[in-house]
């Protein structure tokens, strides 16, 4: 039924097709302007519309004073930044080599692999955290590996920046390998066969013929991952220090133990600020994707 | 498409069984409990409170109801003022973990019934430190204590006293840590003792209204010193765990030796072998560590009031108190004397001689952000 109702469509003239093109998309556009575009405007608002000690309201920037002119926020913020760069760069280094066994190997392993590698993806991070614990914590499985073998403890990075560090790489690895995955699947193989056959080596494969053809996934990933990293919230409040804190259970703190919405939404505004960043390096890479 | 069928027809039945209006009155003889309390506290009342009160009074039923948190059992308490100016039905008769203050005019209204006045005949039991306000009736309570590793520590040398702990830290450095005050009461009422010790250990001097910025500055300042003092010697040079269960886990694993803990997690906690069997409980013996007892409250215009009163009563006999102990894992709300005394040698260690309860409020919130910006931040992040 509906087949033939979209043959009859096809036919028609553009003119025609453009409004109910429009019609289609509106809803989800709709509700991302009114579940999302709109709590962020009135959420900028609020912070800059602030009451005053005379019961009215009147533009400032006080909130953002305080928060530039704050150590404690301005090492909050920072500690994200660095777990976010951190992360990004062993995401690439964990996964562009998984994906490139995955792309390439024909072995029966290689469906292991990647199963394993998607693992990740179903597990809750509340989870991962305790687990986490139990297995790099102090005490925990690889110490006591290590002990029978008579090796010395590890350092734990439980309670230290690494602690979130290595929780939110492992939460990342299977969404960075997959969208990897689809961008070297533009990669043809006779282009690289191509290339073995005037003697390129395999770095040189690597580096002239897959890299270059794969950056636009690469940056993707990435920025998906960074989205995600930057307002973690389980894992850096678990596993991660008391101070300084990253910025998602800084905000949950601030307004949920402090009472204090008005630095809690100028704490995401920020957070926002840096995240919209990374999703225009996103929108850029699709954008320049699509046009032929 | 079969599934498909299958799906749409499940979710109208689910929709449909949802929203049946549901006429139900409340019945004679079934006493409505609401619970604000967690999951471990309602089995308790399920597997012990209710087959022990229905065996001892023929004809009376509980019905156990969870009602979420504190929000979702004040609407039930809003319902039934409502009901109380129109004589209605509250259809609800005891609200368990519940203070009554939270309901507007509720007591000034008449609401609430007074235990002053209930006549209850165990109502003297109810151990004096537990006393609030006459329209709460304590019945349980919960401290934080220090749990410890008898195998590294010998309990005839644990730390009794304020002094001896911060002594027994810095000689022993790594083996202790706490939880972020505000994850958790175990670590925030371990800082609240600090609060205390540094203002001449007497916890009157803090009340929910005498709260200004200037007083607190003068009073948590000095008690952020002795906290950044102990960093050094913590676990891993001053780290703190997220949650009551993290600090647990490290015990367990034995990767520290001391940790303040909730009286009833860590009983249970033993009792389910999550901690082990030589895991020690001490209570410092100056002050004890900060804790509360859980109160409960009778509705006065509920149809059941008075088989709810006398459910109140029975909460209190020595069997369902010692019960509290030994099955839920607290403490009981009626004076030590009143529980059994083999019970009273065991827990001889954790008799409290005081259950100081700090306020909340603004206070709240001054510990909270002073901790995290004066004591937190003492940790070298690279260690």
């Amino acid at each position: 039924m509906t087949a033939t109702e979209a043959g009859a469509l096809a036919p028609a003239p553009t003119q025609r097709k453009r409004p109910i093109g429009l019609l289609l998309v509106a809803v989800p556009v709709l509700l991302v302007l009114w579940l999302i575009i709109w709590p962020i405007i009135s959420a900028m608002i609020q912070t800059i519309w602030l009451p005053t000690p005379e019961g009215g309201r009147s533009l400032s920037v006080s909130s953002y004073e305080f928060f530039i002119n704050d150590p404690y926020s301005r090492a909050n913020l920072s500690i994200t930044l660095w777990t976010t760069a951190v992360c990004a760069v062993l995401l690439l280094v964990v996964c562009l080599p998984i994906a490139l066994y995955l792309r390439f190997s024909d072995s029966k392993l290689a469906a292991y692999v990647q199963g394993l590698a998607i693992f990740p993806m179903f597990v809750p991070s509340i989870i991962l955290s305790f687990a986490f614990i139990r297995v790099l914590g102090p005490n925990g499985t690889v110490d006591l590996l290590l002990n029978s073998v008579g090796l010395p403890k590890i350092k734990s990075p439980y309670l230290t920046p690494w602690g979130p560090v290595i929780g939110l790489v492992w939460d990342n690895i299977p969404l960075t390998v997959l969208i990897l995955l689809s961008g070297l699947g533009n990669v043809s193989n006779q282009a690289i066969e191509a290339a073995r056959d005037v003697g390129a080596g395999r770095f040189a494969l690597l580096w002239h013929i897959i890299l270059p053809r794969v950056s636009n996934s690469i940056l993707v990933a990435i920025s998906f991952a960074v989205l995600g990293i930057f307002s973690a919230f389980t894992l850096p409040y678990i596993l991660g220090p008391a101070a300084p804190e990253m910025m998602g259970p800084f905000m949950q703190r601030t307004f949920r133990d402090l009472f204090d919405p008005t630095n809690a939404i100028t704490q995401a505004v920020i957070t926002f600020g840096f995240c919209i960043l990374f999703g225009l390096f996103y929108v850029r890479s699709v954008a320049k994707n699509r046009t032929p | 498409m079969k599934r498909r069928h299958f799906l749409i027809s499940a979710a109208a039945v689910t929709a449909g069984v949802t929203i049946m209006p549901r006429m139900s009155f409340a019945a004679e003889g079934v006493i409505d409990v609401y619970f604000t309390s967690d999951q471990n506290v309602i089995d308790f009342w399920t597997n012990v409170v209710k087959p022990k009160f229905e065996a001892a009074h023929a004809g009376v039923t509980l019905n156990l109801v969870d009602g979420g948190d504190s929000a979702g059992v004040a609407a039930i308490g809003d319902r039934a003022l409502a009901a109380l100016a129109s004589g209605a039905d509250p259809q609800a008769d005891l609200f368990e973990g519940f203070d009554t203050r939270v309901t507007v005019d509720g007591i000034a209204k008449g609401l609430y019934v007074d235990f002053e006045k209930a006549g209850l005949s165990n109502y003297s039991k109810i151990n004096p430190l537990a006393f609030d306000i006459p329209t709460n009736l304590p019945y349980r309570g919960s401290q934080v204590l220090l749990a410890y590793d008898t195998t590294k520590l010998d309990p005839a040398s644990v730390p009794k006293t304020w002094a001896d702990l911060v002594t027994w830290i810095k000689a022993n450095p790594g083996q202790f840590i706490y939880n972020r005050p505000n994850k958790g009461g175990s670590g925030g009422n371990f800082v609240r003792r600090a609060i205390y010790e540094v203002n001449g250990k007497d916890p009157s001097k803090f009340t929910v209204d005498n709260f200004t910025p200037e007083f607190a500055e003068s009073a948590l300042n000095p008690a952020w010193d002795v906290l950044k003092d102990l960093a050094p010697s913590l676990f891993d040079g001053g780290a703190y765990t997220s949650g009551n269960t993290q600090s647990l886990q490290l015990l367990g694993q034995s990767a520290v030796t001391m940790i303040p803990a909730w009286s009833d997690q860590a009983l249970s906690a033993i009792d389910q072998g999550v901690l082990p069997e030589t895991t020690g409980l001490v209570q410092l013996q100056d002050l004890g560590l900060p804790g509360g007892f859980t109160k409960l409250a009778v509705l006065s215009n509920g149809t059941n009031k008075d088989a709810a009163l006398k459910l109140a009563d029975f909460l209190l006999t020595e069997e369902i108190q010692s019960a509290v102990l030994t099955e839920l894992g607290g403490f009981p709300g009626v004076s030590w004397d009143y529980v059994s005394a083999d019970l009273r040698t065991k827990f001889a260690d954790i008799i409290p001689a005081s259950i100081p309860n700090f306020p909340s409020g603004k206070w709240e919130t001054a510990i909270n952000d002073g901790w995290y910006r004066a004591v937190a931040p003492n940790v070298d992040p690279a260690s």
